[in-house]
């Protein structure tokens, strides 16, 4: 589903993202983690060109996402993405939200979009938020229906770059159910993320990052197990403490 | 007015999109413009179009295309201000969704831009309104020239003048309670 091979991206002269290769396949949860400024939020943001990068590609379901030739937009309308900070838009309702996408980019009707995005809402237990703005909810349930946003789209995978790392530790928890619910409905995800008990609980396999280098690229047991950088050992050891 | 703000905000778009020479072109007019005062402007306008074409354009006209001209280029670094507003996330979250770039333009950013901007273009346009009456220098008939004429006919010149500044003031104050409500119509709620 999701291929990179041999990726690396600089800022200036800064070197962000060194050799990263990895796959994703359909049906597959893979984790991104390591510490911050190790550039899984860049390599995740690569995977539906939000990002360019300089060298290697990236294929999702078997387009190339760096070359200039292939039609961005309607590539990304198939990837579904949700953000650190939610980014709904703050100046529509929360349906709308959830249609505009639809209607605009995927030429569906008001009427179909609507049904569609009341059955999302309903689905992450949103219902009866449709006709509030987003500065109304609080962050737990703005990332809900970021999720839902995405999922409104019809995406053959999907895309979390830290969905918690902005909530409040009580808010965390509805997230991670709703995205627990999309895994084991066989959804493709890539999530980066800090949370290791989501990690534990529906990842396939684990991406630790270190530096812009994929230091590990292993099944969950054997991450969780016996990681073998010792980077990632003290990573995990510091996480898992608390 | 309106030409001035759809002008204005291509101008805007102009220079913060990557076009090379065309951001260029718009940021030396956008400086050119904001470096000369509107008298000259209107005046240099009036005089020197005629010589190149080789017709008068008369002063009306020529008033309406010299203030389109002169305030795209102020509504511009507002809107320019106002695109800046929005964070980049909001950017992302459109192509995120499969959004071209005048698609996010129409329906992320700009309605997200022209709420922050509405109070700045709410005081460029009574400045605007108010700077029509320097179309009295190329002798076109704006509101105080109307009133000057009127008060010579009728012998009353300083009624006139009152007259002209009352509706000044009462054009001004509607427009501006208007925006307040229209403001509080559209607010983004946070």
């Amino acid at each position: 589903m999701i291929e990179i091979r041999n990726v690396s991206k600089w800022y200036g002269k800064f070197q962000v993202l060194t050799d990263c290769s990895s796959k994703v396949e359909k049906g597959e949860v893979v984790v991104v983690c390591g510490p911050s400024g190790s550039g899984k939020s860049t390599l995740i943001k690569c995977v539906n060109g939000l990002e360019p990068f300089l060298e290697g590609e990236i294929l999702v379901n078997g387009t190339q996402v760096g070359d200039p030739k292939t039609d961005l937009p309607k590539l990304r309308s198939s990837v579904g993405m949700v953000f650190q900070h939610f980014e709904l838009f703050p100046h529509m309702t929360v349906i709308e939200n959830l249609t505009v996408g639809q209607v605009k980019v995927l030429g569906r009707t008001k009427e179909e979009a609507r049904r569609k995005g009341a059955d999302l809402l309903d689905r992450v237990g949103l219902k009866e938020f449709a006709g509030k703005h987003p500065g109304q909810l609080s962050g737990g349930q703005q990332q809900r229906v970021a999720i839902g946003r995405a999922l409104a789209m019809d995406p053959i995978c999907m895309l979390f770059d830290e969905p918690t790392s902005a909530l409040d530790p009580e808010m965390i928890g509805e997230v991670l159910s709703v995205m627990q619910d999309l895994a084991r409905e066989g959804m493709t995800m890539m999530v980066v993320t800090h949370e290791m008990g989501f990690a534990r609980n529906v990842a396939h396999r684990v991406i630790f990052m270190d530096n812009g280098r994929i230091v590990e690229d292993t099944t969950k047991q054997e991450f969780f197990g016996t990681p073998r950088s010792e980077r990632a050992q003290l990573f995990l050891s510091r996480i898992l403490r608390h | 007015m309106a030409g001035g703000i759809v002008f204005g905000t291509l101008l805007a778009m102009g220079r913060l999109a990557n076009l090379g020479p065309f951001s260029r072109v718009a940021t030396a007019y956008v400086n050119l413009m904001r470096s000369i005062p509107l008298v000259m402007v209107i005046l240099w306008f009036f005089l020197v179009i005629p010589l190149i074409t080789g017709r008068p354009v008369g002063a009306e006209r020529s008033a309406l295309i010299t203030f389109t001209a002169f305030e795209a280029a102020y509504y511009s670094e507002i809107m320019r201000a106002g695109i800046q507003s929005v964070s980049r996330g909001q950017v992302m979250a459109g192509q995120a969704l499969g959004m071209t770039y005048w698609q996010s333009m129409g329906l992320v950013i700009l309605p997200q831009a022209f709420r922050n901007m509405l109070p700045i273009l709410l005081t460029q346009t009574i400045i605007l309104f108010q700077d029509t009456s320097l179309v009295y220098a190329i002798g076109a008939k704006d509101l105080l020239k109307a009133a000057e004429i009127a008060g010579k006919n009728h012998n009353r010149p300083m009624e006139m003048y009152v007259f002209a500044a009352v509706i000044y003031f009462i054009l001004c104050f509607t427009l501006s309670t208007m925006v307040k409500s229209l403001q509080r119509k559209i607010a983004i709620v946070r």
